[in-house]
């Protein structure tokens, strides 16, 4: 009954390592656009553990009348010691932990959940996030780019400003040669204008990382510099013809929805992470069921990463 | 100095009188990683019916202020995948176990024990004629003295082990409910469980569960359970299992001076995973402070 790990890469039932909890100390926590906040907290044991789509059940000081802790992925792990979440203030706990300060300790649970599996043989994956669910993401896209993987990111958001998480992938593209980023604005101000799904849809298709490829730089919004220096890989056989063999989502639930939809038509894996109400974090509740075609599941544990052909059909 | 734990709740024996709410511990498995389960009075575990249950539509939780809803609806797999993994699972352990049980009906409360009757990890049951979540049978059965009777004579037929009563708060008189459990032939009365209680969402206009109602728990509920059990202490004879709202060990002292013999600590460890071991320490603490020798005398020892 153990949920299989996900050990990037590896396909494996072992437990995952045990959660913990861990006093962590707030090291900065910044405003990175209206409502969006970036926090680094110091917590060595979680920063050591955790894995790409895992998150933290966080504490906070100050909010002892809600008794509930709050779910947030690992965007980031700085030197191996700190946590960095962003995060989007929706209520009052976003909102209180934006005004944390330096110096604070928060009581964090983690890591939980499992997070993205990648199948080994994958030569090239797509990444598609959607507002802070591009969070989600990033630690996904250092392991892949690590091991080699072919990897196209498409972030969307509402507005140039909103691209919080753009700068870290910006890093990780320009030191690797084999990652590349395409971007969507609501409103047009970086990249396409409009939602990432006509973006998803070129992409799968095998057109739009190609142009970007051709160009150099793409008005489809690619980002300059990120071109792939060979060729994708050999389509693999299948319903529909397509560069990926694994795409991963995470943003707004009618973008994944979409992006699952236009993945069904391919042979490529496609998960999604989700968002549910969560008491426990670990299992016991079972407050965060969701339907699957195997019945329910509860997504502290056996997500929050689905296989999308599961969870959204 | 060392102080005397033990507590006996009406016919079992507990090494201390600590142990998990219903539903809020799973069968210890998720929570093995913290506490030690072995360490504790016992374990109560999640509800048991006898078919699988579905539960309710999510949202099954709403934070509310110093406490939560749920209306998880008593999912699980049924009683007989009940003893295969939570049971198993818990064959590696000692600590005795307190098995949740529901039902639609008077007959199926009586199967599931049956079902259970040759298991020997079993050390006592605890009948859920209280959860405000499902429609039929659950609080229905709970809220009149006939019909408490009724579910609890039969079951006391059915098995002679330690047999406890789970009542809801949601009556007009706790006191002639406790009492009808006791001449019924319960041997212990666990309470409360939650309060029925709603939470809106003024922006989209609609319940935030989706079930629309659910069941009250955490710190906000404590003042209710701390008074039921204080009612219930002064109404029956056999020992009770107090729960509602503990947070800590000191909450705790407050459910053994109204009355309970032994505590159950429930919402308390999804806040804090190593709740119900740090409420442990702190009735230990406490005795120590006050010089208290055993438990025992703490329980009713409410002065006023
Ligand atoms: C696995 C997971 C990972 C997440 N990662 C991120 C992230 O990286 N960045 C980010 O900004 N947000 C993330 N979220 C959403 C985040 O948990 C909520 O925005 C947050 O809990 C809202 O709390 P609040 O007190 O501000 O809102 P309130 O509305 O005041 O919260 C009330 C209650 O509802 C719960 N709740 C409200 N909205 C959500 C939601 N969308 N998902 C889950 N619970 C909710 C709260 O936890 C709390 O229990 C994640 C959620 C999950 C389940
Ligand atoms: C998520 C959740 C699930 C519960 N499930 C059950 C259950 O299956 N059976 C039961 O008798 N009580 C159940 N309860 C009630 C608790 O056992 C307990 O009576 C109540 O929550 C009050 O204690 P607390 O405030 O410490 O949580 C549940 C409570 C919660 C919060
Ligand atoms: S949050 Fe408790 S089971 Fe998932």
């Amino acid at each position: 009954m153990t949920p299989p790990t996900h050990e990037m890469g590896k396909w494996t039932d072992e437990p995952s390592l045990c959660p913990a909890v861990e006093v962590g100390r707030v090291a900065y926590n910044r405003r990175l656009a209206e409502g969006l906040f970036e926090i680094g907290i110091a917590a060595p044991g979680i920063a050591h553990a955790v894995m790409p789509g895992q998150f933290v059940h966080v504490r906070l000081p100050g909010m002892e009348g809600h008794i509930l802790r709050r779910p947030f992925s690992v965007f980031a792990v700085d030197q191996g010691m700190a946590l960095s979440l962003v995060y989007q203030v929706r209520g009052c706990g976003s909102g209180h932990m934006s005004s944390i300060a330096p110096g604070t300790e928060l009581g964090l649970l983690g890591p939980l959940g499992r997070g993205w599996r990648c199948p080994p043989e994958t030569r090239r994956a797509l990444l598609v996030g959607g507002g802070v669910g591009a969070a989600p993401l990033f630690l996904l896209a250092s392991a892949l780019t690590q091991q080699g993987v072919l990897l196209d990111v498409i972030l969307g958001a509402q507005s140039a400003g909103a691209q919080v998480c753009l700068a870290r992938f910006e890093r990780l593209a320009a030191l690797s040669a084999t990652t590349r980023i395409a971007l969507a604005t609501d409103d047009g101000s970086l990249g396409r204008a409009g939602l990432v799904t006509p973006l998803v849809e070129e992409a799968l298709q095998g057109g739009l990382f190609e142009g970007a490829r051709l160009q150099g730089v793409s008005p489809g919004g690619i980002h300059p510099g990120m071109a792939h220096r060979e060729g994708g890989q050999p389509q693999e056989a299948g319903k529909g013809p397509t560069p990926y063999g694994y795409i991963a989502a995470c943003g707004p639930e009618p973008m994944m929805r979409a992006v699952a939809t236009l993945a069904a038509q391919t042979d490529a894996l496609c998960e999604v992470s989700l968002e549910r109400h969560m008491a426990c974090g670990i299992g016991a509740c079972l407050s965060c069921v969701v339907e699957t075609a195997q019945g329910l599941r509860r997504s502290c544990v056996d997500g929050p990463a689905f296989n999308a052909r599961e969870v959204l059909s | 100095m060392s102080v005397a734990m033990q507590v006996d709740l009406g016919g079992l024996l507990m090494e201390n009188p600590l142990t998990t709410a219903s539903g809020t511990f799973g069968s210890g498995r998720e929570y093995a990683a913290f506490v030690d389960l072995d360490a504790l009075g016992a374990i109560t575990t999640k509800g048991v019916s006898l078919k699988p249950w579905k539960g309710n539509a999510t949202p099954r939780i709403a934070e509310t202020p110093s406490g939560m809803l749920n209306s998880i609806g008593l999912q699980n797999p049924g009683v007989d995948a009940f003893i295969e993994t939570d049971l198993a699972f818990l064959s590696a352990y000692k600590v005795p176990v307190i098995v949740n049980v529901s039902g639609h009906s008077i007959d199926e409360y009586v199967q599931v024990i049956e079902r259970l009757e040759g298991e020997d990890r079993v050390g006592a049951y605890e009948v859920n004629i209280s959860c405000p979540n499902v429609d039929a049978g659950g609080m229905a059965f709970g809220c009149h003295a006939p019909s408490v009777e009724a579910v609890v004579s039969r079951c006391r037929s059915a098995t002679k082990r330690p047999l406890f009563v789970k009542l809801t708060p949601n009556v007009t008189s706790i006191a002639e409910i406790a009492r009808a459990a006791q001449d019924a032939g319960a041997d212990a009365i666990s309470l409360i469980n939650t309060v029925l209680g709603m939470a809106i969402d003024a922006h989209t206009r609609k319940p935030v569960l989706a079930r629309a109602v659910g069941g009250l728990s955490g710190p906000a509920i404590k003042p209710i359970a701390l008074r039921m059990v204080y009612e219930a202490y002064r109404a029956v004879r056999i020992p009770l299992l107090g729960m509602g709202g503990i947070m800590s060990g000191q909450d705790a002292i407050e459910f053994l001076l109204a009355g309970a013999t032994a505590v159950a600590v429930g919402t308390a460890s999804f806040v804090n995973p190593r709740a119900v071991a740090d409420c442990k320490a702190g009735i230990e603490a406490y005795c120590v402070r006050y010089g208290v020798k055993d438990v025992n005398e703490l329980i009713g020892g409410l002065i006023c």
